[in-house]
């Protein structure tokens, strides 16, 4: 009898977190989406190689951002390496020399130009949170859903920009980019 | 040791027939299962390291996408690889233990459950391989194998096997056969010639050389033996037919004895009545014979004997028999006779053959003469005996009328040769 009880007792309880996960969605889902976009952005990191690998990856996130209230809290890529996370302003020119990768938010065109222009050269992946054609500036373009975080490749600036990034992931992403 | 009922006796063919079938049938069966079973030990080391491959190609494929999470993208490099190998069932779970991608080999044909249950018999346990990024566990693999390539090792090793049995049953029996006719063929032509030895009691017969030395030994052997009965057989025929000689002849004068005399007077008496021919017997008794033994001696008599014999013998024609009765007494048989007056012409023939001397051992010469009585079928008598008696009677009649006289039986006037 007792153990029944503990038994629906447990069921119960199951349920009810169930219930619980489900009533909490709108701040949930904005958590869930931060967390997958942390790791989708370490994943990229954990595949590329900089020309001269930097004892500490510096992170700088640039210009208004949504999901990166989980990134911001820093962290330590599976190697050890740490990851150091700051955010910078768009026009600061620090962006060129003390940034190893760059997460980017929303920003203006001129803004956008005028980051890319001073990226020139310099072995920096970009990441855009938001730029749906993904064909100037950034390495990779995030594709934020509900499901998942996926992404895309743009080749021109990865050859470009000087950083080695693995062709599994390369091939993840074209696939991506073929699928509607 | 236990005998079995003759009707239960394997025969030669069925012993040597079972022998090579067994034999062959223990060698290719022993072959095959031992075969076999180093195939299965062998193909399983490979299977499981085939599994392992595959792993770590699966592995290096979908590693990217179990770190970014992507589960279509698993899902299509993990179908990409699974579906060209030996796989049943692939899966891809990642650092949580969630299933992030599974592929499943489509359940086709006849064979498909027969191979996972061949594969889950014989082939290793499925494997688990951890997917690695950066010494990091992110993910796992499990891997369970397929049992295709064993089952058509498995169908072709049963088919080698029946194949390799009836082939070998075939040549067993083949040579079963050829041995057989080695060995019952000179058996056969030894059966052959013992039976007629047996039956027929031809000796001269002889087993041929046989191809097998212990059945040409023996067909040597029962050769000699043929030998040795045919020179046996030969010796015993010719002593029996010395014997037969000796009991039905004199030796002293050899002519036939009375028995022989008295066989062949029946056979002449049953062969005159049924073909109503006429039959002499005459006595004969030589007169001095005594004389000539008391005075000259006992060779000198037998010698006295055996010139009479001879004289006698000389007068007859090739059908007629003489024979010695005894002492100095002779028969004579006429057969066939025409006249009685034949008889009467051949006693007289014998009578005057004995006018010459008879030469003695010694230089000495004597003259004998012979009495003889003369007794004709059927007028004298009708049997031998009466016959006998009748010539006997018929000498003693012719004695007392003179030496060297004969007297035919029932006659009146005896006719004296004087």
């Amino acid at each position: 009898m007792g153990c029944a009880q503990t038994l629906l007792a447990g069921l119960l309880c199951l349920l009810s977190a169930g219930v619980f996960a489900q009533a909490q969605t709108p701040v949930g889902i904005a958590d869930q989406r931060a967390r997958s976009v942390t790791e989708t952005v370490l994943g990229i990191l954990s595949y590329a190689r900089w020309p001269v690998e930097p004892a500490q990856l510096r992170l700088c996130v640039v210009g208004p951002t949504e999901y990166t209230d989980d990134l911001l809290k820093g962290t330590t890529q599976a190697t050890g390496r740490p990851v150091t996370v700051q955010r910078l302003l768009a026009d600061n020119p620090a962006i060129t020399t003390d940034c190893d990768a760059l997460y980017i938010g929303k920003l203006t065109d001129t803004e956008r130009n005028r980051l890319f222009t001073s990226l020139t050269g310099r072995p920096v992946l970009s990441i855009s949170e938001s730029d749906d054609q993904c064909t100037v500036g950034s390495l990779f373009c995030l594709r934020v859903s509900d499901e998942q975080v996926s992404f895309e490749v743009n080749l021109d600036s990865v050859a470009r920009s000087g950083v080695r990034i693995h062709p599994s992931v390369l091939q993840l992403s074209r696939r991506k980019t073929a699928a509607p | 040791m236990k005998i079995s009922k003759p009707g239960n006796r394997p025969t030669l063919r069925s012993v040597i027939g079972r022998g090579h079938l067994t034999v062959a049938l223990v060698g290719v069966i022993m072959a095959s299962v031992s075969l076999t079973l180093l195939g299965i030990l062998a193909l399983r080391v490979y299977a499981d390291h085939n599994l392992h491959l595959i792993a770590r190609s699966i592995d290096y494929t979908v590693q990217a996408a179990v770190v970014f999470n992507d589960k279509a993208a698993a899902n299509e490099a993990l179908a990409l690889i699974a579906s060209t190998e030996e796989v049943a069932d692939a899966q891809v779970l990642n650092a949580k233990g969630q299933l992030l991608a599974r592929w499943q080999r489509p359940e086709t044909g006849l064979f498909s459950e027969l191979e996972m249950q061949l594969a889950k018999l014989f082939l290793a346990e499925p494997i688990s391989m951890p997917i690695l990024h950066q010494d990091r566990q992110i993910g796992s693999i499990l891997l369970t194998g397929h049992g295709g390539s064993l089952m058509r090792f498995l169908l072709s090793g049963l088919v080698g096997i029946v194949l390799c049995t009836a082939i070998s049953a075939w040549v067993a029996l083949y040579l079963a056969r050829r041995q057989l006719r080695g060995i019952t063929g000179p058996l056969r032509s030894l059966a052959a010639v013992a039976h007629a030895a047996r039956s027929e009691r031809a000796f001269d017969r002889r087993v041929p050389a046989a191809a097998i030395a212990e059945l040409d030994n023996l067909g040597n052997d029962f050769n000699a033996l043929l030998d040795e009965l045919e020179s046996w057989q030969t010796h015993l025929q010719n002593e029996n037919q010395t014997l037969a000689h000796q009991a039905s002849h004199d030796s002293l004068t050899g002519l036939p004895n009375r028995a022989f005399f008295e066989g062949r007077l029946m056979r002449a008496l049953r062969n005159a009545n049924k073909q109503n021919e006429r039959v002499a017997v005459l006595f004969l008794d030589s007169d001095r014979f005594k004389e000539i033994n008391d005075s000259f001696g006992h060779a000198a008599g037998d010698a006295v004997l055996v010139s009479v014999a001879n004289r006698v013998r000389a007068q007859l024609r090739e059908e007629d028999l003489v024979a010695r009765l005894g002492g100095d007494e002779f028969a004579v048989l006429l057969t066939p006779l025409h006249k009685t007056e034949d008889a009467e012409r051949i006693a007289d023939k014998i009578i005057a053959s004995m006018q010459d001397p008879i030469e003695l051992p010694g230089a000495n010469e004597v003259l004998t003469s012979l009495s003889i009585g003369i007794a004709v079928y059927p007028d004298h008598g009708a049997t031998p005996g009466t016959l006998l008696d009748a010539a006997d009677s018929a000498m003693y009649q012719a004695k007392r009328l003179a030496r060297g006289a004969q007297h035919t039986a029932g006659s009146e006037h005896p006719v004296a040769d004087v």
